[in-house]
Order: structure tokens, then C-alpha cells, then sequence
């Protein structure tokens, strides 16, 4: 007598559980939504890039100004990166180690860039390192100018992507404390030494992390490089840029092909942020908190 | 009086400090203090010349009107994307979740020639919705959907974690004392939800109001009608009239600056209320 | 209000957390479940709650099958042994909570409202902190918080979840005999869950223990100590 047939019971509601035709009526707008938000651009993309077939795409991309502007953003992501790297770890380092005055400020000033418009970002580089100035004309002078050349598309790359590194790393530094590193001191480690084998191991995988999207952004900046680049073919246009140009002229298979190319970049990005949260889920998880 | 920085066993102080005030004054406050400078030395009134005309003013309100109103779908958006997330079980869970961050990864300019290619007259949305007389591209609800692309990770990805740490007993005190789902939903969860939603909301509405990439390719740029602020000033800029972009941007930021501050008191605010955390 | 427990089993995928057990609460007793960790007393005290669902078997309350109301219609006062108070809310806005949740036709007004918080906070012993938020209390202070928010709904039985279990030695002491006069003031049917076997002795009329999914021995406190039915029983009261 005891075993009642569950077919015969009420059906039971969780406590914690919204009813199942929430849940799915939910479930399905948000696929919904991000389905027509964001996969179907990411689908058009290469839809136009192949609009007339693989060989116009691979052709397109042979030109010799996009693979000029390939190489550009290569060699842009690849000075602006590390050393938005070397900031971030010293930012970082400084933020969580030490006790000092203005501390809230100093974090606050590393996040500006990201309450600025890369266009006003680029129009600050601009106004401090254009030809007219007088630091840009003194760098001309030199020989080295700034704006309308690759320093100035590293610097903007560099203000944009600026607080990246330093915002992945300081929570996960803060929830680490500082033990670790006191007693590596106190066995009589230097300070590079306790850096090197004791913080780096415990930061690596956070810092890749902010490395990873920092590089994305890095490579996919266009307002703040439009502005202070110059634009000019086969010189100064990133890939970015590239795109816009060929957008711009009608050349439509070659704009969606480097378009497809930096969504792959894109892509990759993602599957690996993917992995590093799931294999590094604890170590991660200050950052995610934040 | 307090020391300025407290003695401490740790090396590295004047390195770690060489380096982030190095890198911060060169790459980010020399530069902002040059925009400053060229608004200061060109003057108030002048300044306010540049902005006071009917144009710019058209192309300021546009970029904040609808910046916030993109940031405020995203803030529905994102906290209902959160709570599925983190709370419903369904197959390919994995793949939206690693989808929500397309955005952030994805290049401004890619994602601006995909939107207008998908939503201009001949595109595959635009093409379905013309016989309804509905046009997206190169109008503001152009602009709307680049801006709702951009910013929709912000809130999302701040409410995600604070929604993984509600302590369900919490939800299930509130079911014994006779409260509906709904009731919890309300009054219980939301508030919990609300400080991290408000951040993510300003960091959204920040990005949005700045967005320049995404939005010049859909919106069509129409002067008095889709021309965004920052276009402005990089056409000022092209036309050498550094002046005229330095006015701008120093609008922007001031706008900007205000915007935050007040989304800065809501959620001290709010803090305030719910915090006791 | 009496409960009546019939062969309820319970299992969360591998693991049985209960295995078939019965049991029989008279109307207005004041019980203990006792066991060691993992013997499943909070499964039960869930189930009864109607936050758990049995894999098998019945709950009756007052002779009527109720196994599949919900948490919302049972009116069981629950107190987790984490308290769950809404940290946002005041004092006076948790105790009211249940009663402000209810369907506008069945809320009391407002004044009524405030004068029921009044009356429970009289009841705890603690006038006077009506506007301080959760994390400004003690955990005392915190503990007859929530049953004070749990007791305002006017509930058919009383739930407590290790109601002492955060609480250091001397002020555990107190509210046990806060918990009893409670109980005898309201009349209700109280379960409590404890793995103390003294707090069960000395507070509760029947002592229902348990290990492993099973309910070893139920009976008067004294009963348990002179005549423990299994060896587990003997070696957990002599322990
Ligand atoms: N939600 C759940 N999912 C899986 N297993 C569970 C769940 N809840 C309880 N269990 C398991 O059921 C068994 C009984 O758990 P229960 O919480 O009822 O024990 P308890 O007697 O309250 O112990 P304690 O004194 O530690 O609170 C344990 O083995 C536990 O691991
Ligand atoms: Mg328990």
C-alpha cells in the first residue's frame, strides 16, 4: 500500500525553479534574440565572403595592400600587446602589493579608457602628437613621426585596449594575497626570484586570459586608429581599415574575405576563452567575479 | 600623518610604480590632457560655438538617445540572458554562453559591414521586412542594433557571476513564507541582481555612447538625422579643424562624465538599500 | 497538527538519502530529528516543507494526503540553520514578508501588519530593532529573527533546520529554552533537526533517531536513554 504510482501524484513544483513553460518560453527568446543578434551576422559574413565562390575570396585576399594591412596589424597587436602586458602585470603588481595613498584613483585612471570614445581617444593623440603641435613637430623633426605613421596606430591601439591586462589580473592578485610571496622572501628569494616562481605560476593563466582579449581588441581597433593612421594604402591601413576602404569602394567579396579572416581571429579568441575558463575554472574565477 | 605608501617587505615598489606611471601618463593622461589644452586655449566661448549648433547638437542627442536606449534593452536583455544561463539546464548551454561574447571579440568594422549587409533594403533582413515599409539600415534603428550588438556582453557578464552566488535558501525562505515565483522574482532576486546590473548597464551605455566602428557603416550618416557625435569629430578632423573636434570631444566627455556620476550615485544608492552585503 | 510520514523514501540520482521510513507526529509535540551527519534529517525536514519531493511514499497532514502541495500552500514556518534572511531587507521588512507576499484579498492591512511584527518581536525578545538590516545582528539575534519571520505567517507547523548549529555554546543554552517557551506559547507542532544529543534530550517531548536513511528509534527522551532499541542508538546516546 505504500508505493503510490507517481502518475497518480500532483505534479510538483521546486521551490527555485520557475515552471517549465517559463523556463522554455525563456530559453527560446534568449536563443531567439542571440540567434538574430549575433549569429546571423557572424553567418553573412561568410555568406558574402563566398558570394562568388572560394577562389574570388582567396584571390581578393592576395592583393598586395591587404596583405600589407595583415602584416600592419600583426606587428601592431604584436608591440601593443606585451607591452600593455608589461603595464597590466606592473599595475597590478603595484595595486595589490602595496598600501598607498590614492589607490582608488590611480584604478580609476586605468579604467578611463574605457568610459572614452576611441574616437576622442584617437583625437587626443591627435592634438599631443600631430605635425602642428609642438611635441609632433618636434618628433618630425626628428624623423619620427608619430601620427599618420605605425607609432601613432600603436598608441591608440595601446589607450584602447590600456586597462585589459591590469583588470583581469587585479582581482585575481587581491584573492591570492600576499603570503605566498612573504614567505618565498623570508626562504631568501629576490625579488625577481619570488616574481618568477612564486606570483607568475599562480597569475599565469589570468594574464593569458587578459592577454587573449586584449589582443582581440587590438587587432579589431578601428575608431582610434582611423583617426590618428592616415589611412594611407598599403602604409598605415590595418586590416580594420582595409575593410572599410574596400567596403567603401563596392569591393564587397574582398571587404566580407578580410572580414571573414578577422572573424576567424575572433572565433579562435572565443574557443580559447572558452577553454581557459573551463580548465582554469578556479583561477579564473576572481576574474569572472570581479 | 598617514605615510604615503606604507612600508612593506615587497620589492619592486619604484619599479612597478615607474612603469604604470610611465605607461599611464604617455599613453592615456598626456594625451587627455592635450585634448584639455587645446579646449582651453581655444576658449569657452568658442567652444561653445562649435556645439551650439544645430547639427552637433542633433548628433550629440542621437548618439546619447540612443546609446541609452540600446544600454536599456541590454540591461532587460542581459540580466534575462544572466538568470538562463545560470539557472536552466539546455542542451548547447556552452555554446550560447561562449556566443554572449562574440561582441567583445569580434572587430567594430566587422560586425558594421555585417549588420548592413543583413539589414540594408537588399539585405536578408532588410529585404523582409521592406514590404512592411520598415527600414532598419541608415536609419536610428540602424544605429540601435549596432549599439544593442556592442553592448550586449556588458550586462550579462557582471549579473552572471552575482546570479551564481544567490543563496537558494534564500529563494526557498521565500517560497515557505507563502510568496509565488514571481513575488521571489521581484522582490527578492532582483534587488539582488540590481547593483551588478547597473554596472553593467554604465559600462554599456559608455561603450555605446563612444562607438564609432559598428555604427558609421549602418547608419548612413545622414547629416541631421543618423550622424553620430563622434563622426563629427572625425570629419572636423579631416578637415584639419582641430579646434571644432577638440570642442566636440570635450562635450563628449563631459556628457559622458555626468551620465556616469549619476549611474555612479544610483547604485551607491542602491548599494546603499540592498548592500548591507 | 498532526503529521503523519508514510514509508517516504528518498533518492537524488546513486545516493539514497532515505530510505522507506514512517513516522507519526501527534498534534502539538515538540520533535527532535537526531542523527549523526548525512543521515538524512534535513531530507526529511524538506520533504515535509514540501522543498524536496519524495521518490516515494506519502505525507498526511491532519489525515489528509498532502504529498503533492506546494511549498506556497503548505504554511510550514521553516527556519534554515543559515537563517536565509533577506539581507536587503530591514528587520521589520522580513518579518512582514510572508504576510505583504500574500494575494491582495488575504493582506492584512498595514497597520495590522505592523502590529503583528510588533507582537512577534515581543515574542523573541527583541523590541526595538525593527530597522536594522541582517548583517547589523548578532547571530543570536539573527536565528529568533527567523523564526520570528517565520512564525508571522501564522504557519501549521514549525520547521527548524539545526536552529542552533551556528551558534556558540552559552547563547545556544538560552535559545533552547527560548525555542521551548516558543513552542508552548504557539501550540504548533515544532520539528527540529540537531546532531546535539543533549539539545534533543532536553527540549524535545519525542526524539526520533536516525542514520543512514533510516529511523533508528523514536520515543520520549528518557526512553531512548534507558532503553536504546539498536546498537547504533546505544553507542550515538553513550558517545
Ligand atoms: N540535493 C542533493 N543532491 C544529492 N545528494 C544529496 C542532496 N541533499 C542531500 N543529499 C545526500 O543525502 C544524504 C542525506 O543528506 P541530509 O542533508 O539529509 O543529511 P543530514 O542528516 O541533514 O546531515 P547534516 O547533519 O550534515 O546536515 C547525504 O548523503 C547527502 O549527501
Ligand atoms: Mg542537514
Amino acid at each position: 500500500m505504500s508505493e503510490t504510482p507517481s502518475s497518480h501524484r500532483p505534479r510538483f513544483r521546486s521551490a527555485t525553479e520557475e515552471p517549465a513553460p517559463v523556463r522554455i518560453g525563456l530559453i527560446a527568446f534568449v536563443v531567439l534574440v542571440l540567434a538574430v543578434l549575433v549569429l546571423a551576422p557572424l553567418g553573412v559574413i561568410f555568406s558574402e565572403a563566398f558570394a562568388k565562390g572560394w577562389a574570388a575570396a582567396w584571390k581578393a585576399l592576395q592583393s598586395k595592400d591587404l596583405q600589407s594591412a595583415i602584416w600592419l596589424t600583426l606587428v601592431v597587436a604584436a608591440i601593443a600587446v606585451p607591452l600593455n602586458a608589461v603595464f597590466g602585470v606592473a599595475a597590478a603588481w603595484l595595486i595589490t602589493k602595496f598600501d598607498f595613498r590614492g589607490k582608488a584613483v590611480l584604478i580609476t585612471l586605468i579604467d578611463l579608457p574605457f568610459s572614452v570614445s576611441p574616437v576622442v581617444a584617437g583625437l587626443c593623440l591627435v592634438l599631443m602628437f600631430g605635425a602642428n603641435t609642438m611635441v609632433g613637430g618636434w618628433l618630425v623633426a626628428q624623423g619620427m613621426p608619430i601620427v599618420f605613421a605605425i607609432p601613432g596606430i600603436v598608441m591608440a591601439t595601446m589607450f584602447v585596449t590600456f586597462p585589459f591586462v591590469a583588470r583581469e589580473l587585479i582581482p585575481v592578485m587581491i584573492e591570492q594575497g600576499r603570503t605566498e610571496e612573504e614567505a618565498a622572501l623570508t626562504l631568501g628569494a629576490s625579488g625577481w626570484r619570488t616574481f618568477l616562481t612564486v606570483t607568475l605560476p599562480n597569475i599565469r593563466w589570468a594574464l593569458l586570459y587578459g592577454v587573449l582579449l586584449c589582443n582581440a581588441r587590438a587587432m579589431g581597433e578601428f575608431g582610434a586608429v582611423a583617426v590618428v593612421s592616415g589611412k594611407i594604402r598599403g602604409k598605415t591601413a590595418t586590416m580594420p581599415l582595409a575593410i572599410e576602404m574596400l567596403y567603401n569602394e563596392y569591393l564587397s567579396v574582398a571587404a566580407f574575405s578580410l572580414a571573414g579572416l578577422l572573424t576567424l581571429l575572433a572565433l579562435v579568441t572565443l574557443l580559447l576563452k572558452s577553454v581557459l575558463e573551463i580548465r582554469y575554472a578556479d583561477q579564473l574565477a576572481a576574474t569572472r567575479r570581479h | 600623518m598617514r605615510p604615503f605608501v606604507r612600508p612593506s617587505p615587497m620589492p619592486g615598489l619604484s619599479l612597478s610604480l615607474g612603469i604604470t606611471l610611465t605607461m599611464l601618463s604617455l599613453v592615456v593622461l598626456l594625451p587627455m590632457a592635450a585634448l584639455l589644452w587645446q579646449g582651453a586655449s581655444f576658449g569657452i566661448g568658442p567652444m561653445w560655438d562649435v556645439i551650439d549648433r544645430d547639427r552637433v547638437w542633433k548628433a550629440l542627442l542621437l548618439s546619447f538617445r540612443v546609446a541609452f536606449f540600446a544600454a536599456l534593452f541590454n540591461l532587460v536583455f542581459g540580466v534575462l540572458l544572466a538568470w538562463v544561463l545560470v539557472r536552466y539546464d539546455f542542451p548547447g548551454r556552452r555554446l550560447v554562453d561562449a556566443a554572449v561574447d562574440l561582441p567583445f571579440a569580434l572587430p567594430t568594422a566587422v560586425a558594421g559591414i555585417a549588420l548592413t549587409a543583413l539589414y540594408a533594403p537588399n539585405g536578408l533582413f532588410g529585404s523582409w521586412l521592406k514590404p512592411y515599409g520598415i527600414k532598419i539600415a541608415y536609419t536610428e534603428w540602424g544605429i540601435l542594433i549596432a549599439l544593442i550588438f556592442v553592448g550586449l556582453p556588458f550586462v550579462t557578464r557582471t549579473v552572471q557571476p552575482v546570479a551564481e552566488e544567490i543563496d537558494r535558501e534564500v529563494e526557498e525562505a521565500s517560497a515557505t513564507l507563502g510568496a509565488s515565483r514571481f513575488y521571489t522574482l521581484c522582490r527578492v532576486i532582483a534587488p539582488m541582481l540590481a547593483p551588478a546590473a547597473l554596472t553593467g548597464f554604465a559600462l554599456a551605455l559608455a561603450r555605446a555612447v563612444g562607438e564609432y566602428g559598428s555604427v558609421i557603416f549602418i547608419a548612413g550618416n545622414i547629416p541631421m538625422k543618423t550622424e553620430i557625435a563622434p563622426l563629427l569629430i572625425v570629419m572636423q578632423l579631416e578637415e584639419f579643424n582641430y579646434n571644432g573636434a577638440a570642442a566636440i570631444g570635450i562635450a563628449m566627455l563631459a556628457i559622458s562624465f555626468v551620465l556616469l556620476l549619476a549611474i555612479n550615485l544610483l547604485q551607491i544608492w542602491s548599494r546603499r538599500r540592498i548592500g548591507h552585503v | 497538527m498532526h503529521i503523519e510520514i508514510d514509508e517516504i523514501a528518498k533518492s537524488f540520482g546513486d545516493t539514497t538519502a532515505l530510505q522507506p521510513v514512517s513516522l507519526a507526529i501527534p498534534s502539538g509535540a515538540l520533535v527532535a530529528l537526531l542523527g549523526p551527519s548525512g543521515s538524512g534529517k534535513t531530507t526529511l525536514l524538506r520533504i515535509l516543507g514540501g522543498l524536496e519531493y519524495p521518490t516515494s511514499g506519502r505525507v498526511l497532514f491532519d489525515g489528509a494526503d498532502s504529498t503533492g502541495l506546494s511549498v506556497q500552500q503548505r504554511r510550514a514556518g521553516f527556519v534554515f540553520q543559515s537563517y536565509a534572511l533577506f539581507r536587503h531587507m530591514t528587520v521589520f521588512e522580513n518579518i512582514a514578508y510572508g504576510l505583504k507576499a500574500r494575494p491582495r484579498k488575504l493582506r492584512p492591512p498595514r497597520a495590522e501588519i505592523a502590529r503583528r511584527v510588533a507582537k512577534l518581536l515581543d515574542l523573541i525578545q527583541l523590541p526595538g530593532i525593527t530597522d536594522r538590516y541582517p548583517t547589523q545582528l548578532s547571530g543570536g539575534q539573527r536565528q529568533r529573527v527567523a523564526l520570528a519571520r517565520a512564525l508571522a505567517i501564522e504557519p501549521r507547523m514549525l520547521l527548524l533546520d539545526e536552529p542552533f548549529g551556528a551558534l556558540d555554546a552559552k547563547v545556544r543554552k538560552e535559545l533552547r529554552h527560548g525555542l521551548r517557551e516558543i513552542h508552548d506559547a504557539t501550540g504548533l507542532t515544532t520539528i527540529f533537526v540537531t546532531h546535539d544529543q543533549d539539545e534533543a534530550m532536553e527540549l524535545a517531548d519525542l526524539v526520533v533517531v536516525m542514520s543512514m536513511g533510516r529511523i533508528e528509534q523514536v520515543g520520549r527522551p528518557q526512553d531512548i536513554r534507558e532503553r536504546p532499541a539498536t546498537p547504533f542508538v546505544r553507542e550515538f546516546i553513550t558517545a
